[in-house]
């Protein structure tokens, strides 16, 4: 569960945004509202460090325009 | 929090609520659907329905994936399950769904290997961990999680885990809002349409509603302001007699969507002639199975799957709360047999469901005008 929004995040249309605070090949490390996860970054453009990404099950589905409203 | 903070200034909130209110002709009824199930937990969480002058119905829509999965599906991932050597992986959510004979928890207790997972990766991890076994995942939801699966099928192949396999069972919104609308009695005045699937699919897929069906549609975004400003947004549709396709979810959605993840899906996965959806009954192309070329990670191939329809029980109304045609409250079960602890229906179970999100939130009964929520 994700702990702010009390909904699960492992389905649906429930996904979370993250700031990439590394990168290690095809996975970075994005810092969440809950702690930091491991996200696979195949399905998103290039990435690079402060890059927001919209996560879901373990996986970036999306890149988010900062400041974007 | 950042990022999460402007998006829930009950300041702002008041305000859109006032411009909502501006616009809503006194006496005329406006029956918005929230097509997710994100989107109902937001509205009740916050307090939302509270802020939005009475012309305006919110009803909950189909867009919960643990709530639409069909009983006989459920009674075959259990069947999966419960064969020797195999260690079946799912989502949390998926675990106490009742089917015929108890619930994925129930076959676990009994000793089947049920694993829950975060990330189907996490799934071909296990597989690769345990080469001696079959590792199966329960891959359920709409295009939001379909591209998860996709690219763990892509990586099970490159690395040959032949000890892996999906059982799919992914579903696309679009054919379900269709069914939606040529349902008999719901009258709908728009859509808030869905926000994270729209990451992956874009806008363009829900075009077909205000050019064939005249009812706006407005992708939204899950935080509190993004859904007031989205029902906004309906609602100067309406009131200009505009009927279009509107983005509010702009920081992430755009029209095209996510070209990388629709090619993982397409090289993976392919429609099914049809699928059977909780409530709404048998939907044409409404569905994804694995490719022919992935068979070999393809649960239903590798498995006995026997495929069954089995009715739901009688005193579950999930199908009718699905399809909006009744609020949770007006169940026969709702919060008395059917509660989150002991659910009898699928709506109750997942924390995306309408039922678990009005029992949570104290939405027992309509009771607007109350006492206004603040929202932020």
């Amino acid at each position: 569960m994700n702990d702010d929004a009390a909904q699960c995040v492992t389905c649906g249309d429930v996904a979370v945004l993250g700031e990439v605070v590394e990168l290690r090949g095809s996975t970075a490390v994005v810092a969440l509202a809950g702690g930091r996860e491991e996200v696979a970054v195949d399905l998103v453009g290039p990435v690079a460090l402060g890059d927001r990404l919209l996560c879901h099950a373990g996986v970036a589905i999306a890149s988010a325009a900062v400041g974007g409203s | 929090m950042r990022h999460v903070s402007e998006y829930r200034s009950g300041e702002v909130a008041r305000g859109l609520a006032e411009r909502i209110a501006a616009l809503v002709e006194p006496g005329q009824k406006y029956k918005l659907m929230e097509v997710c199930g994100g989107h109902t937990h937001t509205i009740y969480r916050h307090g939302l329905e509270d802020l939005l002058p009475e012309g305006i119905e919110l009803v909950h829509g189909p867009g919960c994936p643990v709530c639409v999965i069909p009983m006989g599906r459920q009674d075959d991932a259990i069947a999966i399950a419960e064969q020797d050597g195999v260690i079946f992986t799912t989502f949390a959510d998926m675990l106490r769904v009742p089917a015929s004979r108890g619930s994925l928890l129930d076959a676990k207790a009994a000793g089947a290997d049920v694993r829950i997972v975060y990330s189907p990766l996490d799934a071909l991890r296990i597989a690769r961990e345990n080469p001696d076994r079959e590792t199966v995942f329960f891959a359920i939801g709409f295009e939001t999680t379909a591209p998860s699966t996709a690219l763990t099928l892509l990586r099970a192949r490159a690395e040959r885990a032949a000890n892996f396999s999906v059982f799919c069972n992914h579903v696309i919104v679009a054919p379900a809002l269709l069914a939606i609308l040529r349902s008999e009695g719901l009258a709908l005045d728009g859509f808030i349409g869905p926000g994270h699937v729209s990451t992956v699919i874009g806008t363009e897929p829900y075009e077909f509603i205000p050019r064939e069906h005249r009812k706006p549609v407005v992708v939204c975004g899950f935080e509190p302001l993004d859904v007031l400003q989205s029902i906004y947004m309906l609602v100067r549709q309406l009131a200009e007699g505009r009927c279009e396709v509107e983005n509010q979810y702009s920081r992430v959605v755009s029209r095209g969507g996510n070209p990388l993840a629709i090619r993982a899906i397409a090289e993976t996965m392919e429609l099914r002639d049809t699928f059977e959806w909780r409530g709404l009954g048998f939907i044409p192309s409404s569905a994804m199975r694995i490719r022919d070329s992935f068979a070999e990670h393809d649960a239903e191939v590798r498995f006995t799957v026997a495929g069954a329809r089995v009715a739901d029980p009688k005193a579950c109304q999930c199908g009718e709360v699905l399809r909006g045609a009744i609020r949770p409250w007006e169940c026969k079960v709702f919060g008395t047999a059917c509660t989150p602890e002991q659910p009898i229906g699928t709506c109750m179970v997942s924390s995306e469901g309408a039922c678990a999100a009005y029992y949570n939130y104290g939405r027992l009964e309509r009771r607007r005008g109350a006492g206004v929520l603040a929202a932020g």
